[in-house]
């Protein structure tokens, strides 16, 4: 036994710096001693004083009242958790509490559910002694806010909600101000909630004790039918989310402590932006288009149609005139049947997904480099980490919750060195910001490279122990020209310099990448030399280091990871190998393709050549979300059958014969894999809304209907087929996944993988590549003549094309899409803020409004597409990967004007 | 205290920091306005209510201080002595009640009728020449007595500047180590109240390795009644510096921040002009006199508020943070300014380092109680004969300083109220059990604190002075932990009732107030409030009964 102390006379034991509260908590239960200002996922305050306890050094000796929330345990003492006088202290606090407090618990919002209210009925309060005097009882509430409340008549300042603005979301949006008694909270300058500089996280809410500051869900008190765990469904970090469900509706939500991925946090879509499940703009039937209208079948009819059209275009022109892309929206579980379907049932490997569109670079360059297109860490690696690279990411807007971990890491002062043309939120904390020109990343990695490797700052052991092909490659990297990368970069060399420098003398070192990255032509090379930086410098196959892709959707890694992609089958088998195809076949019991599929720019371009007659998309929405929406249009109206299994109304849905009503995340089981590879279940929360199917009914409707047998759609049966053909799953099934899921690959006996690439890369060796840095071709073509160059991003509000949160109140705060220009270039074209600017490119104009901020460099402007009444997509071009075939988004040629015509009026 | 503020102050470094940001940004009106703020935050990365938390904490900052021209003072020696009332009418005959603020004792205690106008302070007989003032062309005619008795330290006079930093030449020719142990042997306590061993601070800072570590000098004297630190920095500049300077050596610090209140403004000239000096002699920088120790000084002006003399919320000042009172551990030895190993002490303890250096700590150690050792300056207000600023061996007797030093009472008093508003009141009756050094204080339920005196005369209210002790707690609570925050308000209005109607305390509610804040604050300022209360209610039950219920 270690060190040990006595609680109540009996004897415990003690762990190292543990304050008296958790030595309390751990041994003697959690409701012994109250605490009003303590939080599981904050710091320790100190500022409430009833979490007292009387501590003597020796038995029977003089004891001293201690707040045991921030005090360390002394080994050996006594600690006295309810002696006389600590309960009259407690009591006593609470009575003065209640002289500032209104006496009306029974109307309040968290009646029954308050923590005060709970103090108090403990330490057994009856009367305020005091006479009246000086209150806040006249505070009002504050309810500007689409979600966040406020109503400080409550507040007992504990200052709980500070604290989870700065600690947790790293926002300081909320302050005590004054001074004594009149200490108040305060959002930014005394603001209300919508005025303020909020995020709506939610965090604050979530931390008060009472109803002080709420939202208008009233999450904390809501007396649930029943709570559901599940996963977030908006983006890659794959929050853990708490759904109160009453009469079968999804009254609120909140998160987990005990969640490893969010902890306690969620941003504003996972824990706010729910209401789009029960919109009525949900699609409720399935839709058949009969002399150009759609119109309502029924799902037999909807089947009947489909399986019949599939057959005849499969017959007349063969199955590879047939595709499908699944959904990164989806369930791994729905991936895995639809890839399936297309293999094993229509014949053909012309099955994508949207990782195409996002991060197939990532997968295809860290194949090439490391063997496994996956993140090699985990998320809580930053905990051990001393220095991170975020290079073409926004995670504060993108990824919030890991974003907010970011920020933590790089409001403390940290090495941080943010790659990205835009002065991004964390790029304000970073000690090293590199602003590059769009469409650079190449040139600047390899001026890092060429830094590296000429100050002999290599992790020699490393690269000889592990790694093959760096002879040549420093031969290479040695010879570039520093000169010209400077100016093609527009970045000081000095400053790659020293980036690079902290970087390599890390000693253990992580990278972040983004869209930013992926989204260009030269994407899957960026990757590699993001790989090459990780070797070069050691930092791979240890904890706080490697490469780590944030994922941009919710299930964007299992919808790759279940075969959803024309060169691997489930699992990243190679489809094209006969090997594996016979594996595949006897697997499957059906005769599987061998011959090549088509990514998605190049079922379009198919499409429009005539030769793909059929499409079906899961959850997608080409026309609004792909790049150059006239060639989208264009091969969507070419085709003889496009089946779009969708929530709402889409622009695609405009193009589609059939329409099949999906059910949404809410209301299905099955699993997502987040960025950080940990496989995680999602949970029924509600029935289907009348009249909708989830995806993976619908696959198995129409596997079942075109003579494949398949068993009713269920997460635990679909996880064991699975897990039987995907090798990193084999160990995965619905049970063993549990409250925190498994990270891949889980072996057989349920060991799941935090680190990958550990004593050896998957393929072996860790290969370096080298690049030449090529300009775009969108630039090279159309620069002379579009001298400007546009970029997209994100906002923290919406989510992609905004299907669901622009039907949710956050519309309310994020209204529409805006570009950003620099002050200078405003002002060359007489452009003022709020000004409606004409964006023009070599293939359409768009009118954005103008918000001007030195966020960006001169030349560069940046825009959302949230909105669809922007129709970005019309000036944004088909350039794409060399490799993965990922649409160059990041780099649109353009000019820009103050608009002219109807746009001047909306000003 | 929040960790990612103390981070994104270090970043920010001393030069140019948020608080004297701050601070200038309030000179013209009195508050900063808002668009000042708004670029604030922005450059040092923190949140508008970061900025807006702190601006409206204190009393020079804070919106409430717009417009404000000339303020008076309502520290307890003025209040006691009565000469405000009369000087507020005076002030009013040049000044609008909007223009006319309060302040919270000037360190001019021994003369009284305070004010201060246009940065500079004035007291005594300066109110009859309120016209020169207005035209800034009145020197105050302060005066106050300086004595000792036993062996003068900080009494003595001070050499030139070149002759008394042979100690310090000395000093970094020794091994650290070697100065530490002399410290160690000299048995110096802190002189800001707790009396906490130096040496052990100083050790504590030395063994946390890092390479960025403070000397932290709290020259909040904020106790009214107390001006002996005022007196240190005015008159004996050089015996802090260097006492800093030498603290940075034993530490490996290598700078010192002196924390001065915004009252002081005399001080806060005085000293920024004696690190000038020490410059120009080449005692700081980097290599000072070819060593390999580096040193410099940062001189940090507060904008009025009592809790930053507590020496975390002292810290949190000087991030820019709200400087509420902090948890500990982490001690500031550990994570301190910036979240980096800090050494905070009080003016008078560091002010004594050059003497020990000089003569060794068994010398110093030879001086006073076997406990308490060296000298202790005592401030003496205007209700002496001859108030002023006097040194005492530790283990003095009080009736010695009373009446040899001070010469007596001017008129009768009844108690005296010694070591700062949370010492203890002391009844005339106990002044031949107590000798002037923290044992003997803290054996008789009183406390020595910074040894100022602020008598109460016989014929002022007792009622009114526990009224304004509690009042002065709730103004100046940070307002963070629960009992003081909302204790000592309770208490100020329950004994305003009693005072002003009919209402009566229950004697029951008072000592569970008591006992509340007692045991249950965060920090001595509400911890510290019920021992004079106590005091009070033990000697003086008599005066104070008809305000409680039968
Ligand atoms: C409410 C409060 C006010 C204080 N004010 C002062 C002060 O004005 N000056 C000071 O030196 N110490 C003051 N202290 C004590 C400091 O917290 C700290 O103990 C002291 O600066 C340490 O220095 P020393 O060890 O040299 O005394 C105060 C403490 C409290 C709780
Ligand atoms: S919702 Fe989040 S950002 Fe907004 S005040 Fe609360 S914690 Fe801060
Ligand atoms: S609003 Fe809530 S969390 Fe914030 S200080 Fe008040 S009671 Fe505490
Ligand atoms: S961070 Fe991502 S996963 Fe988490 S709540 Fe937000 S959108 Fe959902
Ligand atoms: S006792 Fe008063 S001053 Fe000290 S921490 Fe508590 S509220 Fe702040
Ligand atoms: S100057 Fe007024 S109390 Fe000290």
């Amino acid at each position: 036994m270690g060190k040990t102390a006595y609680i109540n006379d009996q004897l415990f034991e003690i762990q190292d710096g543990e304050t008296i509260l958790s030595f309390v908590r751990r041994h003697i239960g959690k409701d012994i001693v109250p605490t009003l200002c303590d939080a599981p996922n904050l710091d320790p305050f100190g500022a409430c004083r009833v979490c007292s306890v009387d501590v003597a050094l020796v038995k029977d000796g003089p004891a001293k009242a201690q707040a045991s929330c921030h005090t360390p345990v002394i080994g050996g003492s006594f600690i006295y958790t309810d002696s006389e006088r600590i309960k009259r202290l407690r009591k006593n606090i609470i009575e003065l509490v209640l002289t500032d407090h209104p006496l009306d618990c029974l109307t309040c919002e968290v009646n029954n559910n308050c923590e005060l209210q709970t103090v108090a009925a403990k330490v057994g309060i009856r009367d305020v002694r005091y006479p009246a005097g000086k209150n806040h009882l006249d505070k009002k509430k504050d309810l500007s806010h689409p979600y966040m409340t406020s109503d400080f008549s409550k507040c007992i300042n504990c200052g709980r909600c500070v604290r989870a603005c700065d600690e947790v979301q790293g926002e300081m949006v909320l302050s005590m101000a004054g001074r004594g008694f009149d200490s108040h909270i305060v959002k930014s300058f005394n603001d209300n909630f919508f005025e303020s500089d909020c995020v709506s996280c939610g965090a604050c809410a979530q931390a008060c004790p009472t109803s002080a500051i709420s939202d208008v869900f009233e999450s904390k008190s809501i007396v649930a039918d029943k709570k559901v765990r599940t996963i977030c469904t908006y983006c890659g970090v794959g929050c853990n989310l708490d759904v109160a469900v009453v009469d079968g509706k999804v009254k609120s939500i909140q998160a987990p402590f005990d969640a490893e991925v969010n902890q306690g946090h969620t941003c504003l879509k996972g824990r706010y932006a729910f209401s789009f499940y029960n919109h009525v703009d949900r699609l409720t039937t399935p839709l058949i288009r009969k002399n150009g209208k759609l119109e309502p079948v029924s799902w037999d009819e909807a089947y009947d149609f489909i399986a019949d059209k599939l057959t005849s275009i499969k017959a007349t022109y063969g199955p590879d005139s047939i595709s499908g892309i699944s959904s990164a929206r989806c369930t791994n579980e729905e991936n895995y049947l639809m890839q399936k379907f297309f293999r094993a049932v229509i014949g053909t490997n012309n099955i994508d997904s949207c990782a195409r569109v996002c991060h197939s670079p990532t997968a295809m360059g860290m194949q090439r480099a490391f063997g496994t297109g996956a993140a090699t860490n985990s998320v809580i690696d930053l905990n051990y980490t001393d220095a991170i690279m975020i290079i073409g990411a926004n995670p504060t807007d993108a990824h919030p919750v890991t974003g907010a971990k970011l920020k933590q890491f790089a409001m403390k002062g940290k090495t941080t060195i943010v790659i990205d043309p835009r002065r991004t939120e964390i790029a304000r904390y970073a000690t090293h910001h590199l602003q590059l020109k769009p469409g650079t990343n190449v040139a600047l990695l390899n001026m890092m490279l060429f830094y590296i490797a000429s100050s002999g700052l290599e992790d020699k052991k490393f690269i000889e122990s592990r790694t093959e092909g760096y002879d040549d490659f420093k031969k290479q990297i040695l010879s570039i020209d520093i000169d010209q990368m400077e100016k093609i970069t527009g970045v000081d060399r000095n400053l790659v310099k020293d980036a690079a420098m902290s970087y390599a003398k890390a000693p253990n070192a992580m990278s972040y990448h983004g869209l930013g990255v992926t989204e260009h032509s030269q994407g899957s090379y960026t990757v590699m030399l993001i790989s090459d930086l990780a070797m070069i410098t050691g930092n791979i196959g240890r904890r706080g280091v490697g490469v780590n892709p944030l994922r941009g959707q919710n299930n964007v890694q299992g919808a790759a990871d279940m075969g959803c992609q024309p060169h691997q089958g489930a699992g990243y088998l190679n489809s094209y190998d006969p090997e594996i195809n016979k594996l595949y076949e006897s697997f499957y019991g059906r005769k599987i393709p061998i011959g090549k599929g088509l990514k998605i720019p190049e079922m379009y371009d198919a499409s429009i050549a005539g030769n793909l007659k059929a499409m079906w998309l899961m959850g997608e929405d080409l026309v609004q979300t792909d790049p150059n929406t006239t060639v989208v249009i264009a091969a969507m109206k070419n085709l003889e059958l496009l089946v779009v299994q969708e929530i709402f109304m889409t622009e695609t849905c405009h193009y589609a014969n059939v329409i099949l009503p999906a059910a949404t995340f809410f209301e299905k089981s099955g699993t997502f894999t987040n960025g950080e590879r940990r496989i995680q279940r999602v949970q029924k929360v509600v029935e289907p809304i009348a009249g909708t199917k989830s995806d993976g009914d619908i696959m198995v409707d129409i596997l079942n209907k075109m003579g494949y047998p398949q068993a009713p759609y269920d997460p635990d049966t679909m996880l064991q087929e699975i897990s039987k053909i995907v090798p990193f799953f084999a160990g995965v099934t619905w049970q063993n996944l549990a409250e925190n899921g498994k990270q891949w690959p889980v072996l057989p006996d349920g060991t799941d993988t935090e680190i990958l690439h550990i004593d050896t890369f998957k393929r072996g060796l860790g290969k370096f590549h080298y690049f030449d840095w090529k300009e775009s071709e969108e630039l090279v073509k159309n620069g002379k003549q579009y001298p400007y160059i546009v970029t997209t991003n994100r906002e923290l509000e919406h989510y992609n094309a905004g299907t669901m949160t622009r039907r949710t109140g956050n519309v309310d705060i994020l209204t529409e899409d805006v570009i950003m220009i620099h002050p200078q270039d405003a002002a060359t074209h007489f452009i003022e803020e709020g000004d409606m600017v004409c964006v023009e490119s070599p293939r359409g104009k768009v009118d954005i409004k103008a918000k001007i901020t030195d966020e960006v460099k001169q030349g560069v402007l940046s825009t959302t597409f949230h909105f669809p009444d922007l129709t970005l997509n019309m000036i944004t071009s088909s350039e794409r990967d060399s490799e993965a075939m990922c649409p160059e988004y990041k780099i649109v040629a353009v000019n820009i004007r103050k608009s002219k015509g109807k746009y001047k009026e909306k000003v | 205290m929040s960790k990612n503020l103390s981070d994104l102050a270090r970043r920010k470094g001393l030069e140019k920091n948020l608080f004297e940001e701050l601070g200038k940004a309030a000179v013209q009106t009195g508050t900063p306005e808002l668009d000042e703020m708004a670029k604030l935050c922005d450059e040092f990365l923190v949140g508008k209510s970061t900025v807006y938390g702190t601006v409206s904490f204190y009393d020079f900052l804070r919106p409430e201080n717009k417009g404000k021209k000339v303020y008076v003072c309502n520290g307890s020696a003025c209040l006691t002595a009565g000469t405000q009332t009369e000087l507020k009418t005076k002030l009013r005959s040049k000044f609008s009640a909007q223009e006319v603020g309060e302040m919270c004792c000037l360190g001019r205690c021994h003369e009284n009728s305070a004010f201060h106008v246009n940065g500079t302070n004035y007291s005594g007989s300066d109110i009859d020449s309120i016209d020169s003032i207005c035209k800034k062309d009145h020197h105050t005619k302060e005066l106050y007595h300086v004595g000792s008795i036993g062996t003068p330290i900080l009494t003595i006079a001070q050499p030139p500047v070149e002759e008394y930093y042979k100690i310090y030449e000395k000093v970094i020719a020794t091994d650290p180590l070697v100065c530490l142990a002399e410290l160690k042997d000299s048995g110096l306590r802190g002189r800001g109240g707790a009396g906490f061993s130096m040496a052990f601070k100083l050790e504590s800072c030395r063994n946390v390795e890092d390479d960025m570590k403070f000397i932290v000098c709290n020259a909040d004297e904020g106790d009214p009644g107390a001006y002996s630190d005022r007196y240190v920095m005015e008159q004996r500049p050089h015996a802090l510096l260097m006492g800093m300077m030498i603290a940075g050596y034993i530490t490996g610090a290598s700078v010192g921040v002196v924390y001065i209140r915004g009252e002081y403004p005399e001080s806060v000239t005085i000293i920024s002009d004696a690190i000038k000096l020490l410059h120009d002699k080449k005692f700081l920088g980097n290599n000072i006199l070819g060593t390999n120790f580096n040193f410099d000084f940062k001189v940090i002006k507060a904008q009025g508020a009592y809790i930053c003399g507590e020496e975390t919320a002292l810290l949190s000042s000087i991030e820019g943070q709200r400087p509420e009172v902090r948890v500990r551990p982490p001690y500031p030895t550990q994570k301190g300014l910036f979240n980096k190993p800090t050494v905070v002490n009080n003016v008078e303890t560091l002010a004594n380092l050059p003497f020990i250096m000089q003569n060794g700590g068994k010398k110093y150690a030879s001086i006073g109680t076997a406990k308490s050792t060296g000298t202790k300056l005592i401030s003496l207000d205007g209700h002496f004969n001859r108030p002023g600023i006097y040194e005492a061996d530790m283990g003095t007797s009080l009736r010695v300083i009373i009446d040899e030093l001070g010469g007596g009472f001017r008129h009768p008093i009844k108690a005296m109220h010694i070591g700062g508003p949370l010492g203890g009141l002391v009844p005339l009756a106990k002044i031949d059990s107590l000798t002037v050094d923290f044992d003997s204080f803290a054996k008789e339920g009183f406390l020595l604190g910074h040894a100022s005196v602020v008598c109460i005369p016989e014929d002022y209210p007792l009622i009114d002075y526990i009224e304004h002790l509690f009042r002065f707690t709730s103004h100046e609570s940070c307002g963070k932990c629960f009992p003081c925050r909302l204790g000592s308000t309770r208490g100020y209005e329950m004994i305003d009732k009693a005072r002003n109607t009919d209402y009566k305390m229950d004697r029951q509610l008072m000592d569970d107030l008591l006992e509340t804040l007692e045991t249950g604050s965060l920090c001595a300022l509400g911890g510290g409030l019920p021992l004079p209360i106590k005091n009070a209610l033990k000697y003086f039950d008599s005066e104070l009964a008809p305000y409680f219920k039968k």
